[in-house]
């Protein structure tokens, strides 16, 4: 048997051109020199990678791995340039997964850029950005990726090593881990694997949550958050659309301000009633002329679709009962955040778009019409995910910009690693998120605690709607006690005995706040640091130390071994991925 | 002339979408942000409000 001739080097780039082109135009200013600070999105010049980052401080693991991930790469880079890699590489390296697992489908370029569009530019993917949830969009990235090396391993019955690097990748927080383990092996499952390989996909998967899950554990004590939040947090709806159709159309976020202003009105209607037309005909071609292929990839697609669908509307409709959950099970917060898992539904909703437009494509060439009549009505099919949202462009209409940071902050970090005081450092005001001017008055996650070089001590409470959700950080209740005392040599001295020799200050940031004695190292109109004049020095366990060692040997260890397995497969000629641009030479039917 | 018909409409219903993508685009940009939702005399910088 002959096979077909690949199609073309120029039609081969134009996903990746066109991916580009989205992503660029959906980042915009935010690509520019410096910083985006953006709610949950804090990147400093040069993260150090100290005890908190490594998940053995005393707060809950909110960033880890991320920021550990980070303080390695930003020595290699500088962070500002990471940061506009990391964000550009989340958007393009998904795009090109989409079309990556849409290839073995045989479907047309029009089909595959337009589940390349939708993946893209949806309320989800600019809803996280603006939010700050950047570790959530690279496990958005790989998601693809992680569905195609899934569907290889369970046809051939040889693990990708891809898939070694990618798990490790799209597992740089609790949410995108879980999402990820999910994908890994909701495929292998639904696509009846052997359970030798079902067991070795959930060996990898735990490898690769290793960081967080162990410091996670060792916090146990800690882990159960404040049930008010899961109200709060729930699955929202959204303009026009009641919470469950807002999830449909991949929105529903809890918070107001990250929003595009299209979405609350008309648009999102329409956007949503395309996405349900579209969805129901690919739906139509997947019943009516199920190839193998398509068969295949849809069974777990549709089961994530069902997981991710479901919780986001499982926080809506019974935040009580899932708050209470969050109150008394160590980790169950990380359900709160109803619409974050949404990520699970978007490869099924690719995937029926990109079904319905190629009929559609294969219809307008059957009945003939010009070629620049066609060509009009595919690029509508294309594109419309950009009219509808098209508040999205720019830097989601300047909501993501690009800033420097004051000099007031590399001063104060030089002037403590100059006193070099023997503790952690307490961040003062005790509130978690500032609106600087220099940052246009966005909202963000203090950036403070990330610049500074010893442990900071920060507070984690929530502020929403004028409600406080308590965070979990024992040490940070201790020192709002220490604040509470008479006299600051009074303040000073019980922070002293927390460990803390040392008090930073945002002059500029409302909260609370309370004079502390201490030698002035720093201070300029925005900026104060004071070294106390003494700490007792507090040690991290031994048992700690040795189980986060553990886990981190095991989170490197498969993303080594992929990369090993990697140099001996291409050595060898025997990686098997070239062919698999080509549909006729990789079917992931099984 | 379903043809001719045909090509009409295409090209109507392809250029309206790209004309309202632009337009949506171009006006996303131009018009006045909204509130910020941070108030610096508030107590604390909130990380937010519900929808």
């Amino acid at each position: 048997m002959t096979l077909p001739d690949p199609p073309p080097r120029w039609v081969r780039a134009v996903p990746a051109a066109w991916s580009s082109l989205l992503a660029v135009l959906l980042l915009g200013p935010a690509l520019g020199p410096g910083y985006v600070l953006s709610f949950d999105m804090v990147w400093v010049p040069d993260l150090v990678l100290r005890a908190d980052v490594l998940g053995v401080g005393t707060g809950l693991p909110r960033a880890v791995p991320s920021d550990a991930v980070v303080a390695v790469l930003d020595e290699v880079l500088p962070g500002a340039l990471l940061q506009d890699l990391v964000l550009l590489a989340a958007l393009v390296v998904g795009g090109l997964g989409v079309n990556r697992l849409l290839v073995p489908l045989d479907l047309g370029l029009p089909a595959r850029l337009a589940g390349l569009t939708l993946w893209q530019w949806n309320p989800y993917v600019v809803e996280r950005l603006v939010l700050g949830h950047w570790p959530v969009l690279v496990g958005y990235a790989a998601l693809p990726w992680v569905l195609h090396g899934a569907s290889r391993w369970r046809v051939e019955g040889r693990c990708p090593a891809r898939l070694l690097l990618l798990v490790p990748l799209g597992s740089l927080s609790v949410s995108a881990g879980l999402a990820t383990s999910s994908a890994l092996l909701v495929v292998l499952v639904a696509g009846r694997a052997p359970v030798r390989r079902v067991l070795a996909a959930a060996v990898l998967a735990v490898a690769a949550q290793a960081p967080w899950l162990v410091s996670g554990l060792l916090h146990a004590g800690a882990a159960v958050t404040d049930g008010e939040g899961a109200a709060l947090f729930a699955l929202s709806d959204e303009g026009l659309l009641p919470a469950p159709l807002a999830a449909a159309s991949l929105g529903g976020v809890w918070n107001a301000a990250v929003v595009p202003d299209s979405r609350q009105g008309l648009l999102a209607v329409v956007g949503l009633l395309v996405l349900a037309v579209l969805a129901a005909a690919g739906l139509a071609v997947l019943l009516r002329r199920p190839t193998p292929a398509a068969r295949g990839l849809a069974r777990p697609l549709a089961v994530l679709w069902a997981v991710g669908w479901g919780l986001a509307v499982l926080t809506w409709a019974a935040p009580g009962p899932v708050g209470d959950l969050a109150e008394v099970l160590p980790g169950a917060g990380v359900l709160r955040d109803g619409a974050r898992l949404l990520l699970l539904c978007v490869p099924l909703l690719v995937l029926l778009v990109a079904l319905a437009v190629d009929a559609a494509a294969r219809r307008l060439r059957a009945a003939r019409l010009p070629t620049p009549a066609v060509v009009a009505l595919l690029g509508v099919l294309v594109l419309w995910p950009v009219t509808v949202l098209p508040d999205a462009a720019i830097g989601v209409a300047g909501r993501l910009d690009a800033v420097e940071y004051p000099s007031s902050y590399a001063g104060a970090r030089a002037a403590l690693e100059e006193a070099a005081p023997d503790g952690d450092v307490l961040v003062l005001p005790l509130s978690s998120y500032r609106a600087p001017d220099w940052n246009d008055g966005r909202p963000v996650l203090d950036p403070l605690p990330r610049v500074l070089v010893p442990v900071p001590v920060a507070s984690d409470d929530l502020v929403v709607d004028d409600v406080t959700v308590a965070g979990e950080d024992p040490r940070v209740r201790d020192a709002r006690v220490a604040l509470a005392e008479p006299d600051p040599a009074a303040r000073a001295a019980a922070l002293g005995r927390l460990g803390i020799a040392a008090v930073a200050e945002d002059l500029t940031a409302p909260g609370p706040r309370a004079e502390v004695a201490g030698e002035q190292v720093w201070a300029d109109e925005r900026l104060r640091v004071l070294v106390l004049p003494e700490a007792e020095p507090r040690s991290v366990p031994t048992g700690w130390v040795a189980a986060m060692g553990l886990a981190w040997a095991a989170y490197l260890a498969v993303a080594a071994a992929g990369l090993v397995l990697a140099l001996v497969r291409r050595r060898r000629g025997t990686g098997g991925s070239r062919g698999a641009t080509h549909p006729m030479r990789r079917n992931l039917s099984g | 002339m379903g043809t001719i018909l045909g090509t009409v409409a295409a090209m109507i219903v392809g250029g309206a979408v790209a004309a309202v993508t632009v337009v949506g685009v171009v006006s996303s940009q131009t018009s006045p942000q909204g509130d910020s939702p941070a108030n610096v005399n508030a107590p604390v910088v909130q990380y937010g409000a519900t929808q």
